[in-house]
This record gives C-alpha cells, structure tokens and sequence, in this order.
C-alpha cells in the first residue's frame, strides 16, 4: 500500500470535522444534510483505508451498507425537507421547535 | 313428578321475569291478573305434588349446576312430607296476599314492580322449600333477602324507608356467615351439600363437629328468623307495605330458619349442647319479644315483636326434639299472623295510614264489622285462646318442652309460659284498644275509606284456618287423630315420642295462662275501664322506655358496634387513607413533576444543540475506548 493508513485516518478526520461543522453550524436544512453526506462518507473512507491495511473485506463490505443506509437516509430526509417546506415556506430548521421544553 | 315439581318452581320465576321485563308496558288488570294465576298455578301444582307423593320422600333431579373437583351441586329437589307440606302453605298464603295486594295497592303507581318482587319472592321461598343441595338452597336463602330488602324499601322515596331495607339486608347478611361456614363445615366433613347425602351419613359425624355445626346453624337461623341477638331488624321492616309484612315478615321468610333447621334436625340431634342453645335463643327471645310488645303503640310494631316471638317458640319446639310441634305451629303461625297483619293493613288503610292503636277506637270495629272479625280471630289464636289454633300449636311445644325433663328444659317451659301470658295480654289489649272504646289520643281524621270487598273477603280462609288449623294435628286427649305428626312420620328426626307428663295437665295449664292473659287485659284496657286509665304509659318512665324500645338493643348495637365502625371508618379515611397512602401516592407525583420541570431545559428546540450534544457523546465514547485500547 503505497498511502500510509495515518493518512487515510487523517483525510477521514479532517472530512468528517467539515461535515459535522456544516451540520452544526448551518441553519438550511439542506446543508445540514449535505454535512450529514459528508460525515457517513469520511467514515467510509475510514473503512476502506482500514480494509486495505488489514487485507480484510469487511471493511469494503461495511461501505457498501454505508452506501445503502446513506441512500435511504437521504431519501426520507429529502421527502422530509418537501413536507417541511410545504406546510411552512421555510427551510430554516429553528422555526421547526414545536418539541421545545 | 318432576313435570309437577319444575312448573311448582317455574311458574312464579317466569311471572316474575314477565313482569320484570315486560311490566310497564302491560296493563294494569294484566299484570295483576299474571301475578295472581302464577301463583295460584303454583299452589295447584304443590296440591298435586302433596297427593302424588303421599308420606314418600323422593329425590328429584331437575339441573345439574356446576361441579368443581370434588365439589359438585346441582339443582335437586328434596322432596318429602316436611317439604311438601311447607310447599302448599306458601303458595297457599302467597296466593291469598297477592289477591289481598291487588286491593291494596290499587292506589300504587309501581304495581309492576311490587307484584314482579312478590312473584320473585315466592320463587326463592318455594327453592328454600324445596332444595336438596345447600348450595341451592343458599340460593333461595340470598333471594328471599333480596326481595325482602326490595320491598321493604320499596317506597324508596322516603329515606327512613330505605334506611330499614338496609338494616334488615345487613343484619341477615351476619347471618349468612354462620350459613356459609357451616356448608364448607359440611363439605369437610362429610363431603356433600345435599341434604339427603348429610342426613344419610349423619352418623359420621362426631358429637364435637356436630356441636359446632349445630350452632353454626342456628347462627344462620338467629339472622333469618329475627332471634336474639339479631332481631332488631325486623321491627324496622314494617316500613314495607304491609301485605309484604304479611307474606315476608310473618309467614314464610322468617320462618326459613326455623325450616332450616328443621331439615337438618338429625345433625342437631347428635348434640345435646346445640339443641339446649337453641331452646335457649327460643325461650328467651319468646320472653323477651312478648315483653317488647307490650311497650308499642304502632299495630305493626305490636305484631312484628309478636312475630319474633311466636318463632322463638318454634325454636323451642325443635330443641325439645318436636319436629312435629315445631311445624305445627309454624302453619297455624303463617295462618293467623298473616291474617292478623292483612287485617291491620285494612284497618291502617282505612284510617288514612293511621298506625297508632291509641288514635282508632271502637268506630273501627262499627265501621268495619268484617275487619274486625277476622282480626279478631286471628287475635284468638295469637292468644292461645281454646280452641283456635294457636292453643293447641303452642300448647304441643309447651307440652314437648316440659316433658323433655331437665332443669334447663323445665326453665324454659317456665319462661315459654310466661310468655304465653304476655301473648294474650298484649294480643288482647291491641283489640281492646284498637276496636273499642274512645281513643285516647284524638285522631288526624274521623273519616273512614271504604276499602274494596274482595280485599277483605279473601281472607276468610285464613280467617277459617287461623280458628280450625289445630285440626291438623289435634293431640290425642281431644280424641284427636294427630294427623299432622302421622304425615310428618317419614321425616327424618320427627318420629319422637313424649311421656312422662299428663298431656291434659299442660293443656289445661296453658289455657289457664291464656285465662290469666285475658284477664289481665280486660282489667287494664278493656271497655269497661275507665278512659283515661286506658291511654298508653308515660313514655317518660323507665319501664316504658325499656319496653318501647325492644330493652334498647338498638342503641346497645348502635353504641357498641355502629359508633366504633364508624369511628374507625373515620379514622381510615382521614389518616391511612388520605394521610398516608395518598400522600405517598402525592409525594412521588410531585417528584416526578419536578424532575420534569428540570429535565425539560435540555430540550432547547435548537436542531444543532441536540445535533452537537450528540456528537460530543460520541467524541466521549470515542476516549474511553481509547483509553481502553492504550
């Protein structure tokens, strides 16, 4: 493997910090989707680079399921995201805090 | 038999479902009319049942009930000359206060009601009567309660009415108890509830569990049957209508414990202790009750103690071993008593619901010459009068109990003599005072209602039977052919014999105690005496007081049981109820509240605030694991 895995681990990192600051730090609910996408693909990445060091399958089959929830995941949240912005007009997730205390 | 046996118990049951359900959409000649022929169906089919099974004893199979382990009742009919006999007079009475009720309730709106419980009643009397199983028999124990708490509060509008239903439900329910321990006593013992089964193993038993059965039963009958120390109920009951007194509280339902214990005579006649405290509780409650009834001014009252007791006798009767007697005068009692409150009832409807023998006076009797005969010979056999039936009822029970020997038999008889004596004076001072003479108190109204005929008429034959009834069972010194001790022959226990006493002597001696009765009477209220000597005591004095009210035994019970039970009713709800287990129930509900309250500023509304809080939860496992791993 020509890419030490501290590399890979370090690129993983550094995406799924972007993805979680986009997350938390945008109010539009399709960046905070965007930044989910990213976080669940760092995490892949981390798989993969795993799988190569170890030169076991798991890690590459775990990607495929990553793929496969992600699809899902943001399928339902995009319907969501449709509802949300037909009963509201808005896209901004703090007018959505009908569960607050 | 069985076709005749199943239409005897069937008939009053459908007329009662009848009217229950459909009653109010009936007219009210039609509902009268059901009521009426249920009944009178119902007596035929006992007649026919009597012929048919003359001085046999026959068990006969109607449902099987239910079974559990080896626990089995079913729905038997036990069916033998006691029973037999116990049959047609109820449906025979019955019939007579259902014709009587038509009259005296033609100004009642509820006469669905009324004659539906009437027809119940007579049901549950009749499984009484009948039942083979104690279970079954409990059955027709629990209904006959029913009904009579049903129709004592049956004007239910008026809350003292109410009050006395209840009373009379909870002071039999006491009694029940020593039903229900006594079956299970039974089922330990011998395995069985049928009456038939217990009676044929009887000798199984030992004379210690026979004892504690004994009296098991006549606790059950002390409730039933208003004995001491559980009579009190039954001078409230007169709060019903008084046919219902009649049929309830006079002829049938109180004697249910006299029957009872007379079905299960040969498991008291194993223990000499069971049947001395039943003639106990006779001869007292006799003496007692007859003292009580001297103190009342309500004609009910007076004939409701004199009611507790005449079936204190037939308690007496049975601890002497006369089963024979005990029935005797049981019939001659349901006779002349229910005549005796029937005719009350016309007097007190006639007179504008008038109870007070000190306010009705001698324009009653000119008023209502055929009230005032019937009365009257119902009076004479209350009395013991020669020859009406009383005298010679009673006078068998007198006789059996005096020649049982033995001291406690003998002070009994003494005390059941006495008693007699009283029974005359205040039988006789009730007619003297209520039908003749001024009244000594000025009544509400002078006006007298003329009250329907046939109301009056159908009770001559009771008014028939109350004077001849001693034909029954004529003893022999009056070339009698004791015909009812030669039907009553096959019972079991009701073969004994007496000697030892001249049969005349007794005979001769309780009609001077009626003499010494009357006399009493006449001189204290009779018409010659002067008016104002006739007029009830000073309600201030001492003795009065006593006698009026029963010697007290209503506050002596309300002190000694119904202040404390409501004291500790009090002292549940406020402090175990209230104060601890709905405080605790309180304190973690408000707990709970607060830690809510707390909980509830995590939950900010901010997508991000939960989003972050999540990812350092994740960042948190993230070190441990790490730490772990180094």
């Amino acid at each position: 493997m020509i890419v030490p895995l501290e590399h890979i681990l370090l690129l993983a990192f550094i995406l799924f910090l972007m993805g979680a600051v986009c997350a938390l730090a945008r109010r539009n609910l399709v960046m905070i989707l965007l930044g989910l996408e990213v976080m669940l693909n760092a995490a892949g990445i981390a798989f993969v680079g795993a799988s190569l060091r170890w030169m076991e399958m798991d890690g590459q089959a775990f990607v495929l399921f990553i793929m496969g929830v992600a699809a899902a995941e943001i399928a339902v949240g995009l319907a969501l995201l449709v509802y949300c912005w037909r009963r509201s007009g808005s896209l901004d997730v703090n007018v959505f805090s009908r569960l607050k205390g | 038999m069985q076709a005749n046996l199943s239409l005897l118990l069937a008939l009053p049951l459908f007329g009662a479902l009848v009217l229950a359900l459909l009653g109010r959409r009936l007219s009210r000649p039609m509902v009268e009319r059901l009521a009426c022929a249920a009944i009178i169906a119902a007596f035929i089919a006992a007649l026919t049942a009597l012929a048919g099974a003359w001085g046999e004893t026959r068990l006969v199979p109607l449902f099987p009930w239910f079974s559990a382990g080896g626990f089995s009742a079913s729905m038997d009919v036990l069916y033998d000359p006691l029973s037999g006999i116990m049959a047609v007079m109820v449906t025979f009475v019955s019939a007579i206060i259902h014709i009587h009720s038509v009259g005296y309730m033609r100004g009642d709106e509820s006469y669905a009601r009324y004659f539906c419980y009437l027809n119940l009643f007579v049901f549950f009397m009749l499984v009484i009567t009948l039942a083979d199983n104690l279970a079954f028999l409990f059955l027709g124990w629990e209904g006959v309660g029913f009904c009579s708490y049903a129709l004592i509060g049956f004007w239910f509008a008026d809350a003292e009415r109410t009050l006395a239903g209840r009373k009379a439900f909870v002071m039999t329910r006491i009694g029940d108890v020593g039903f229900l321990i006594a079956m299970a006593l039974f089922f330990a013992t011998l395995g069985t509830l049928s009456l038939s089964g217990i009676i044929a193993s009887v000798s199984a038993l030992s004379v210690g569990t026979a004892t504690a059965l004994g009296l098991l039963l006549l606790w059950a009958a002390v409730g039933k049957s208003a004995q001491l120390p559980l009579l009190v109920w039954l001078p409230d009951a007169m709060a019903g209508p008084t046919p219902v007194s009649a049929l309830i509280h006079a002829a049938t339902m109180v004697t249910a414990g006299v029957y009872l214990l007379m079905r299960l005579f040969p498991v008291l006649a194993l223990s000499q202790a069971a049947l001395a405290a039943v003639g106990a509780v006779g001869a007292v409650t006799a003496l007692f009750a007859s003292f009580s009834a001297l103190g009342q001014r309500d004609i009910k009252r007076i004939l409701a103690w004199s009611t507790i007791s005449q079936v204190g006798y037939m308690f007496l009767g049975i601890a002497a071993g006369d089963l024979c007697g005990g029935m005797f005068h049981l019939l001659a009692h349901a006779f002349f008593k229910s005549l005796l409150f029937m005719g009350a009832g016309c007097v007190i409807q006639a007179l504008h619901e008038e109870h007070d023998i000190f306010r009705m006076g001698s324009r009653v009797r000119t008023a209502m010459p055929p009230v005032f005969l019937l009365f009257f010979l119902g009076a004479l056999a209350l009395a013991a009068v020669p020859p009406a039936s009383g005298y010679f009822s009673k006078g068998r029970i007198l006789y059996a109990t005096l020649s049982h020997g033995g001291g406690l038999f003998t002070l009994y008889w003494a005390m059941g003599s006495l008693a007699a004596i009283l029974t005359a004076l205040y039988t006789f001072r009730l007619v003297f005072v209520a039908f003749f003479g001024d009244p000594a108190f000025p009544p509400k109204t002078w006006d007298i209602e003329p009250l329907p005929r046939f109301m009056i008429h159908v009770l001559w034959p009771l008014g028939a039977l109350a004077l001849l009834a001693g034909g029954l069972n004529l003893p022999g010194n009056f070339s009698g052919a004791e015909w009812l001790s030669h039907a009553l022959r096959t019972v079991p226990g009701a073969d004994a014999e007496f000697h030892g006493v001249s049969e005349l002597a007794v005979s001769l001696a309780d009609a001077g105690f009626c003499a010494v009765g009357l006399f009493l009477a006449w001189m204290l209220y009779g018409p010659r005496t002067a008016p104002g000597r006739r007029g009830p005591a000073d309600p201030e004095r001492f003795a009065h007081r006593m006698l009026r009210s029963g010697f007290g035994l209503d506050a002596l019970y309300r002190k000694t049981v119904l202040t404390p039970f409501l004291a500790l009713s009090g002292f549940m709800r406020r402090v175990v109820d209230e104060g601890a287990v709905d405080a605790a129930f309180m304190s973690q509900g408000v707990l709970w509240a607060r830690t809510s309250m707390a909980a509830r500023r995590l939950a900010t509304g901010r997508t991000s605030t939960y989003l972050l809080t999540f990812l350092l939860g994740l960042a948190a496992i993230c070190a441990v694991l790490l730490a772990k791993g180094a």
